[in-house]
């Protein structure tokens, strides 16, 4: 794969987020869209009247008990009778509607895009409910028949993880202690918490080998980003030229079997992601990133439980396989580390509201990479790159994306 | 008369702002904190076909474990495929010993809604003899402590003579 047209290039020119819950009791995903539109729009200083398309990213049409609910959002912006698309892969939906975007508008089928991402996991059902919603997103036939839900699924891949290479329980629960203390400093995170590895251990056993606090949040939450070319930006957005440049670079998706379970034995078996693999390589070709550790100054990775962080340094070539759990207990990824990860806060601090949270990465590498971030998570910026990766299922759909800063 | 008129009726309550931080000049949306909250019940039942894999439930009430062959490449699928995702050919029904080896296992403390089972419980992915693809299931009879299940271990197929509620659930794997 390789992209012929160099010239017409796609950039980000604003994000906007409406804050992670655990219940938005102030509203529902319509009123969230419509505030991480409004902040979007202002912060690309863009008009909703000269954008010519949107992409809808949600994922659950259970916890909303709304089918085509993209209708509505595109509608409540005023969006008609202009085209809109939704784009769905499980958590990975919000980075493949940011992918979504760079396609439509490398394709010259629009020069300007709003991607808006939510979702209501809220508390409006119990959390063994929620549970059983999620697990629709496995096999009914033969996976959730057998009371299968993800927490498991991922406990089995992770007890195969830590048989092969001797990963340890203390080692992703650093994972979990990193990215709720990355959240203290996110005002818009669900979950901001000063914790220690031994309260992750303490914490209630839900899945062996996942306790309460490796886990990601169910949250309630939107996040919307405006994307262009640098001659629509020119035109219609007061952003350009005022503040930091930043374009989307390269995008990557990848895919492995819906069960585990189908997965070529032994490699990658159940123990890597395929799938990101496969993406990240698409993306870095296209970025012309050789080495991810030094040539990203930022990366959001899709913690759904702290293991699979550590999984997906490996598979995102931050380290070989294996090492994961070993650096990030010297500290490698944390702030201030030499790459540091999920700044945001991630999936288990900042809160993960499905179609928003692929969305909400870019939001927060868009943040990173203009400086904008709060001072105690702004990263240094030296490759002037930051990257996002966003899986469903068990790595059924990946996506990754990566944003570079043009001065 | 009123707000008694409605049956689902739970609660009205005024919401605070979530993102306060963000509007030092007053809440922009101060006219649209009074919210309703109410109760919706949704209720149905399938009529569900298991189609062209309905064969290993029907041999699993007869104790037998089959799954498919293909012919083309000779993959063996430890989860039956009407259709080899590797070539592309339409596969054969073939049996197995029902022998196997435990690749990756959790240990749920937890469990969704409209499951039956009892906790803790042990879900299970296994390689079972024969085939060159893994089968997800519960491990039962593992014994008093979950401390004895290990990667690695041999396991095998066993049937129930109890009534289930999805015929998947007429087998499970234990220690062999």
């Amino acid at each position: 794969m390789e992209i012929l047209n160099k010239e017409r290039r796609v950039f980000v020119l604003g994000g906007g987020i409406s804050k992670f819950a655990a219940e938005r009791v102030d509203g529902n995903m319509r009123d969230w869209m419509n505030e991480a539109v409004l902040e979007a729009l202002e912060d690309s200083g863009t008009q909703i009247a000269d954008i010519e398309h949107s992409t809808t990213s949600y994922f659950s049409d259970h916890f909303d008990k709304q089918l085509k609910a993209g209708a509505i959002f595109h509608d409540n912006i005023g969006m008609c009778p202009k085209p809109n698309v939704r784009v769905e892969g499980g958590g990975g939906t919000g980075g493949l509607a940011i992918r979504n975007a760079y396609a439509y508008i490398k394709s010259g089928l629009c020069d300007s895009m709003i991607v808006f991402g939510g979702e209501n996991m809220g508390r409006q059902v119990p959390s063994d409910v929620a549970q059983q919603f999620i697990a629709l997103a496995s096999d009914t036939d033969w996976e959730v028949q057998v009371a299968g839900f993800y927490i498991a699924y991922y406990a089995m891949m992770m007890t195969a993880h830590m048989d092969k290479y001797g990963t340890t329980e203390e080692q992703f629960a650093t994972i979990s202690v990193k990215n709720h203390r990355n959240a203290l400093y996110n005002p818009k995170a669900h979950y901001p918490m000063d914790i220690t590895v031994e309260d992750v251990m303490k914490s209630k056993m839900l899945s062996y080998p996942y306790k309460l606090l490796d886990n990601c949040l169910l949250s309630d939450g939107a996040a919307c980003i405006v994307f262009a070319t640098a001659e629509w930006a020119e035109k219609n957005a007061k952003s350009w030229g005022s503040k930091p440049t930043v374009e989307l670079t390269g995008t990557g998706c990848g895919t492995d079997f819906m069960r585990m379970a189908d997965r070529p034995f032994p490699d990658p078996g159940i123990i890597h992601f395929r799938g990101k693999q496969t993406g990240a390589q698409q993306a870095y070709k296209m970025a012309g990133v050789k080495n991810p550790r030094e040539d990203f100054d930022c990366f959001e990775v899709h913690d759904a439980y702290s293991g699979v962080e550590l999984v997906t340094y490996e598979d995102l070539g931050f380290c070989k396989p294996g090492e994961g759990g070993k650096l990030a207990e010297k500290g490698v990824f944390d702030l201030g580390g030499d790459l540091p990860t999920n700044t945001s806060g991630g999936l288990i601090g900042f809160g993960h509201p499905v179609g928003a949270t692929g969305v909400g990465q870019g939001v927060e590498v868009l943040r990173q990479l203009r400086q904008e971030a709060h001072p105690k998570r702004q990263v240094e910026l030296n490759a002037k790159r930051g990257g996002m990766d966003s899986h469903g299922g068990t790595g059924t759909f990946c996506a990754i994306n990566i944003f570079e800063r043009r001065d | 008369m009123g707000l008694e008129q409605i049956n689902t009726l739970m609660e009205v309550f005024t919401a605070e702002d979530p993102m306060p931080f963000e509007h030092p000049e007053g809440d922009p949306w101060k006219d649209f904190r009074e919210v309703m909250r109410i109760e919706w019940k949704m209720d149905f039942t399938y009529k569900h076909v298991l189609g062209k894999y309905s064969k290993f439930f029907i041999e699993l009430a007869n104790k037998k474990f089959v799954t498919t062959e293909c012919p083309g490449c000779g993959k063996v699928w430890g989860i039956p495929r009407p259709l080899c995702s590797d070539c592309l050919t339409i596969t054969k029904w073939k049996e197995l010993p029902g022998t196997g080896t435990l690749i990756g296992y959790s240990v749920s403390h937890f469990v969704p809604a409209f499951m039956k089972v009892e906790k803790p419980y042990v879900l299970s992915v296994v390689k079972l003899d024969g085939a060159d693809t893994l089968f997800t299931h519960q491990l039962r009879n593992y014994g008093d402590s979950t401390d004895a299940i290990k990667v690695g271990m041999p396991v095998k197929v066993a049937y129930t003579d109890e009534n289930v509620d999805h015929p998947l659930l007429l087998m499970h794997f234990e220690p062999a």
